[in-house]
């Protein structure tokens, strides 16, 4: 199956994919799009937690990123464990802080990744990918919960019916 | 490095003893070295937040460096979190359990001591693993994550799609392994060779490669390259045959000391050179002053090698050297 291949080469390769976004976002793009319309699968399962696949590309030359690692010679003669990373984008005035793990260079994608996200709702507003899959995921649980009223309804019908059939053949 | 000296801690207690006057809560912690400094009273019931401050400020008053930071990794350790951030606002307003309180007291009175962070919590994280610490094998730096993103980035321009499944490295001074368990983490087909001068870092190594399952393709040995002019035989057959590119090795104060600052560059030249396959690559995060000093080096010594570039660090200071091996038409 095409899109099991598709998982496995990504697991296979992750660091490539993922952090070569800037350059290779587009590429990304359009090959992970075709394989969406193809299938009618929603990307969202094998592109991790939110569908970056439509996200925003970033310019490095836009960025503006600081350390909180404060003053000092740095290398081994420090032992600094701030490792927070606040990404500013300077077209925007857009700030992103992010200390969610201990490795400057994890703070550095995820602060990449936070940032797109802000960046796809400043630009798209209603349209934007996290607004878009709320509302998918909504209309999915709406619909399921039609299903299962649905199924209530059948089962009370039947019912109803057996019940009514042994009333007649008492009769 | 890690542990300040007793006269230190003395004359902490001096300054300490004289504003006894501010400090009223006092009660000598279990753990602290020397019976030295003391520890906030445990009030009994607190919150993590609470407990966040209350230590926050206890380091601040001791001098500790990073004083909110080191309470938040270790309130956040005792918690089953990397980071504060990462725990839920709620739980940070929960009575912490008797036991995550003498846990967070535990550990809180050993960083009164100056003990690191990551040796205080035993763990940190380097890139996208996390690794067991131990005393006094050597902390990974940020620097260093910096030199395994340059080494998969120069691999993925080199090679591209294939990689040649017999993509060999040696790493000299591996530490907690670090670098070779997360180049291994990256790349399938890779294999490492780790050396350190250290026994205590050799078995961190490994136990670090096997909570990760990398053990199969990793080689740890204790060697002391610096004190050993020539490869040993055993090392000299096993990566002969096979493709290699060297790693770095651990400069840490080595580099500082000896007559002429060169005496640990010198041998791992020379390995480089006997060991490296033809434009195989040596990688070495050194000193912002070393660069000039290498290139030298190179440029005397005639070993084959050839000096590519120097990179800067993200605080823009010269960081890492990469040096090439001659090829045969070089």
């Amino acid at each position: 199956m095409s899109w099991m291949l598709l998982v496995n080469h990504i697991i296979a390769t992750p660091w490539k994919l993922k952090w070569r976004a800037p350059n290779t976002g587009m590429c990304n793009r359009l090959s992970l799009q075709w394989h969406r319309r193809q299938l009618g699968w929603p990307c969202v399962l094998f592109a991790g937690k939110k569908d970056l696949i439509d996200l925003p590309v970033l310019n490095e030359e836009d960025l503006d990123e600081q350390f909180v690692r404060g003053s000092g010679p740095g290398g081994q003669a420090t032992n600094k464990t701030s490792n927070c990373v606040v990404l500013k984008h300077t077209p925007t005035g857009i700030v992103v802080k992010c200390h969610e793990t201990r490795s400057v260079d994890l703070n550095r994608k995820r602060a990449r990744e936070i940032l797109r996200q802000k960046l796809d709702i400043a630009y798209k507003g209603e349209e934007s990918e996290l607004l878009k899959q709320k509302k998918e995921t909504m209309h999915r649980k709406q619909d399921k919960r039609r299903k299962v009223n649905q199924n209530i309804e059948k089962k009370r019908l039947f019912k109803e019916m057996l019940y009514s059939d042994q009333g007649d053949k008492k009769c | 490095m890690m542990f300040k000296s007793v006269w230190f801690l003395r004359r902490l207690m001096q300054r300490y003893g004289g504003n006894s006057k501010q400090r009223s809560f006092v009660r000598l912690a279990s753990g602290a070295a020397e019976g030295a400094v003391a520890s906030p009273v445990d009030p009994g019931s607190i919150t993590a937040e609470q407990a966040v401050r209350i230590w926050a400020q206890h380091f601040k008053q001791h001098g500790i460096s990073e004083p909110l930071l080191s309470s938040q990794y270790i309130v956040a350790h005792v918690l089953g979190r990397k980071t504060l951030e990462c725990v839920e606002r709620g739980k940070l307003r929960d009575t912490l359990t008797d036991r995550e309180r003498e846990r967070v007291w535990n550990l809180c009175s050993k960083r009164l001591t100056r003990m690191p962070v990551q040796y205080v919590i035993e763990e940190w994280d380097f890139r996208d693993l996390t690794l067991k610490m131990r005393p006094p094998v050597f902390i990974p730096r940020p620097e260093t994550e910096e030199l395994v993103g340059l080494v998969l980035e120069d691999l993925q321009l080199r090679w591209g799609e294939m990689y040649r499944t017999d993509l060999r490295c040696l790493e000299v001074g591996c530490g907690s392994g670090a670098i070779s368990l997360s180049l291994l983490h990256s790349i399938p087909q890779l294999r490492v060779f780790a050396l350190d001068q250290s026994q205590t870092a050799v078995c961190l190594t490994t136990e670090n490669a096997s909570r990760l399952g990398l053990q199969d393709r990793l080689d740890v040995r204790h060697l002391d390259v610096i004190n050993v002019s020539n490869p040993p035989y055993l090392l000299s057959q096993e990566m002969k045959s096979l493709q290699t590119e060297i790693l770095r090795f651990e400069d840490h104060g080595a580099l500082d000391g000896g007559s002429d600052g060169l005496s640990v560059i010198r041998p791992i030249l020379a390995l480089a050179s006997k060991l490296l396959t033809e434009r195989g690559r040596v990688y070495l995060e050194v000193d912002p002053c070393h660069p000039p000093i290498i290139q030298k080096l190179i440029e005397e010594r005639m070993l084959g090698l050839l000096y590519l570039e120097t990179r800067c660090d993200l605080t823009n200071r010269p960081r890492f050297c990469i040096l090439q091996k001659n090829g045969k038409n070089d």
